[in-house]
C-alpha cells in the first residue's frame, strides 16, 4: 500500500505541505546549481516560484544542468524554460513566475518571496541580492562552487543562510574588500570557472534542506545563520572557522530600519 | 493594487509576546508597529515593518465597554513618533490581538475606533504608510492607507520571516 | 559616519542637489545634477559619492551613466546596483590623508581629464 505523494515526508509536521505550498520562492539564476534546486523545490512540494535566467542552454551546460538534454543545446533552449517543465511537470498547478533576465534588470517580483536561493555568479552579485533580501526582507541561502589549482585541483564551495536580523555575509567573513576589490581588478568578471554536476548538487541539496528547515521549522532548532563550507576532495561540508563567536552578534550593515525602497535624505 | 505586509521572526515573536499579557483592567492590549514601503510587482505594495512599541499600562482608560481603550498620552506618542520619523518615511500601524484561530477581521468596535486615527498619522507623516493589524492565532491580517490616499486597503497577506516563516493569506485556510 | 557640516556644505557647491544614502552598513552621498569638466558628454549627471574604501579603492564616484570623456578609462565597473539603481565607476585611485569630501570628489573628476 503507497500512501499519498507527500506521505514520506510527515516528519517535517502536519501542516507542512500547505506551509511549503503557500511559500513565495526566488531562484535568480537557472544554471548548474538553480536547475539541481528546482528540481528538488519541486519534489517537495513548493508551488510558488519566481525565476529568472537570460541564458539559453548550451552543449558546455550538459554536463550539469538538471533537466536538459542533447536536443535542448541543438535547439539552445532557454534555461527558464527548463525551470518551468520540471516544475509543472510535478507540480502542474504551480504558479510561475519567469523573466528571462537578471534580476537586476526586473526586480519587483522578487520582492514577494520570502525566500531566495541564489547560485550567481560573482561576488559583486552576491552582495547586491543579499542587500536586496535584507531591504524587503527574505532569506538569502546562497550556494557557489569554484575548481582552484592547477597540477592538484581543489574543489570548493559553500552554503551560507543570511536572514533579516541575523549576520549577513559580512558578518560571517565570506564577503571582504579583498574578494571584492580582486573582482573588481579582473574587471567583475567572475569569469568562466570550472563547473561539475556533483558539488553542485551536494550544494543545492543542503541548501534546499535550509529552506525546508525555514519554511517548516522541522528541526525545532533555531538556525538565525549559516555558512558551511564544502571540500570537494575531502567530500565534506563543515561551518566555516569564521563563525566563532557571532552568536550573540547583531549585525551593524542592515540595522532593522534599513528597509523597503531606498530613500535619499535631503541634506 | 497588491499590499502585503512583511516582518522578522524576532519581531513578530515581540509583538505576540506583549500582546498576549495580561492588563490590569483592560480585556486585551494594543500596541503600535511601524513600517516602511517597497515598492512590488505590477504597482503593488510592500509594507516591510521595522520595530513595535508597548503601551505603558498607565496609558490606558479604563472602559468596560470595550477591549481596550488608549488615552491621550498613548496618542500624542504616536503622533511625535509618526512626525519624528517622516524623513525616513516610517508609517505606524494600530496592532491587537483577537482570541480566535484563523484568518480574523475588523470587530464592529474596531471599525468605528481605529479608522478614524488614520488621518491624524497622515496629517504628520504624509508620506509614510499607516494602518491597522490584527493577529489572531495562527493568522494576521492588514489594512493599510497609502500615502495620499484616504482608503483603507485589506492586505493580500502578511508574512513572518523567521523559522519556521509564517504566510498569512487573505482568504487562505491552514 | 558623521561629517563635519562645513565639508557638507561645500560638496553642495558642485551638484544640484545633494542628499545621503545607506545601504550595507556604507554611506553614500547623492549628487543629482553633479556638473562634470569640460568635455565630457554629457555635461551633467547624477552621481554617487562614497568616500571610504569600497572593492579595495580608498574611495570611489559612481556615476548614473558611462560618461564620454576626453580620455579613455577603464570602466571596470558597470551596472553596480546601489540603492535600487544602475552605477557605472571606472578604475581610479585617489590617494591622500584627510582629505575633504570635496577634495575627494574633485579628485575623481580629475580621472576624466588627466591621461592616466
Amino acid at each position: 500500500m503507497t500512501g499519498g505523494r507527500f506521505s514520506r515526508q510527515s516528519f517535517l509536521g502536519t501542516d507542512s505541505e500547505q506551509q511549503i505550498a503557500r511559500c513565495t520562492v526566488g531562484v535568480p539564476g537557472l544554471g548548474g546549481g538553480g536547475s539541481h534546486i528546482i528540481q528538488q523545490l519541486a519534489h517537495i512540494g513548493f508551488k510558488r516560484y519566481v525565476l529568472y535566467d537570460d541564458d539559453v542552454t548550451e552543449e558546455s551546460n550538459l554536463n550539469r544542468l538538471i533537466g536538459a538534454e542533447s536536443r535542448d543545446a541543438r535547439a539552445q533552449t532557454p534555461k527558464l524554460h527548463i525551470a518551468k517543465m520540471k516544475i509543472l511537470g510535478l507540480q502542474p498547478d504551480a504558479i510561475i513566475r519567469g523573466y528571462p533576465c537578471k534580476w537586476q534588470d526586473n526586480p519587483e517580483p522578487l520582492r514577494d518571496c520570502q525566500i531566495v536561493i541564489g547560485a550567481i555568479d560573482g561576488y559583486r552579485g552576491r552582495r547586491e541580492l543579499e542587500i536586496a533580501c535584507r531591504r524587503y526582507l527574505m532569506h538569502y541561502v546562497d550556494i557557489g562552487m569554484d575548481v582552484h589549482g592547477e597540477n592538484r585541483p581543489v574543489i570548493g564551495g559553500q552554503v551560507i543562510l543570511s536572514s533579516p536580523g541575523g549576520p549577513c555575509m559580512t558578518c560571517i567573513g565570506f564577503l571582504t574588500e579583498e574578494k571584492l576589490g580582486a573582482e573588481a581588478a579582473r574587471y567583475g568578471n567572475a569569469g568562466s570557472r570550472p563547473q561539475v554536476v556533483w558539488p553542485n548538487g551536494v550544494l543545492a541539496s543542503t541548501a534546499v534542506g535550509f529552506a525546508v528547515e525555514l519554511v517548516t521549522g522541522w528541526t525545532r532548532t533555531a538556525r538565525p545563520y549559516a555558512y558551511m563550507v564544502y571540500n570537494g576532495n575531502e567530500a565534506t561540508l563543515t561551518p566555516s572557522k569564521t563563525l566563532k563567536g557571532l552568536e550573540r552578534h547583531a549585525c551593524a550593515h542592515f540595522p532593522s530600519e534599513t528597509v523597503g525602497d531606498p530613500i535619499v535624505i535631503a541634506l | 493594487m497588491n499590499v502585503a505586509i512583511k516582518m522578522t521572526g524576532r519581531l513578530y515573536d515581540e509583538i505576540r509576546h506583549d500582546l498576549e499579557r495580561p492588563h490590569p483592567f483592560a480585556f486585551e492590549r494594543v500596541g503600535f508597529v511601524f513600517g516602511k514601503i517597497g515598492t512590488a510587482a505590477d504597482g503593488g505594495r510592500l509594507v516591510l515593518l521595522t520595530r513595535y512599541h508597548s503601551i505603558p499600562d498607565n496609558q490606558y482608560i479604563d472602559d468596560p465597554t470595550v477591549g481596550a481603550r488608549i488615552g491621550p498620552d498613548a496618542m500624542t506618542w504616536a503622533m511625535q513618533a509618526v512626525y519624528h520619523g517622516r524623513r525616513t518615511r516610517e508609517g505606524i500601524f494600530h496592532i491587537h490581538l483577537h482570541g480566535c484561530v484563523g484568518e480574523t477581521c475588523m470587530s464592529r468596535t474596531d471599525a468605528r475606533e481605529v479608522p478614524p486615527m488614520i488621518p491624524g498619522f497622515q496629517s504628520v507623516g504624509r508620506e509614510a504608510a499607516h494602518g491597522i493589524m490584527i493577529l489572531s492565532h495562527d493568522h494576521g491580517s492588514g489594512w493599510v492607507c497609502l500615502p495620499g490616499s484616504k482608503d483603507l486597503m485589506s492586505c493580500s497577506s502578511m508574512s513572518v520571516i523567521g523559522m519556521p516563516i509564517r504566510v498569512f493569506d487573505r482568504g487562505g485556510t491552514l | 559616519m558623521d561629517y563635519p557640516k562645513p565639508q557638507i556644505e561645500e560638496l553642495k557647491g558642485y551638484c544640484r542637489k545633494l542628499g545621503v544614502l545607506q545601504e550595507g552598513g556604507v554611506t553614500f552621498f547623492s549628487l543629482e545634477g553633479l556638473r562634470l569638466p569640460a568635455g565630457c558628454e554629457p555635461q551633467i549627471c547624477d552621481a554617487l559619492l562614497c568616500p571610504t574604501s569600497r572593492d579595495q579603492y580608498p574611495s570611489r564616484l559612481f556615476l548614473s551613466i558611462k560618461v564620454k570623456s576626453p580620455y579613455d578609462r577603464n570602466w571596470n565597473c558597470e551596472n553596480a546596483r546601489i540603492g535600487e539603481k544602475n552605477w557605472f565607476a571606472f578604475s581610479w585611485k585617489v590617494e591622500g590623508a584627510n582629505l575633504t569630501l570635496a577634495q575627494v570628489l574633485t579628485s575623481h573628476l580629475l580621472g576624466f581629464t588627466k591621461p592616466k
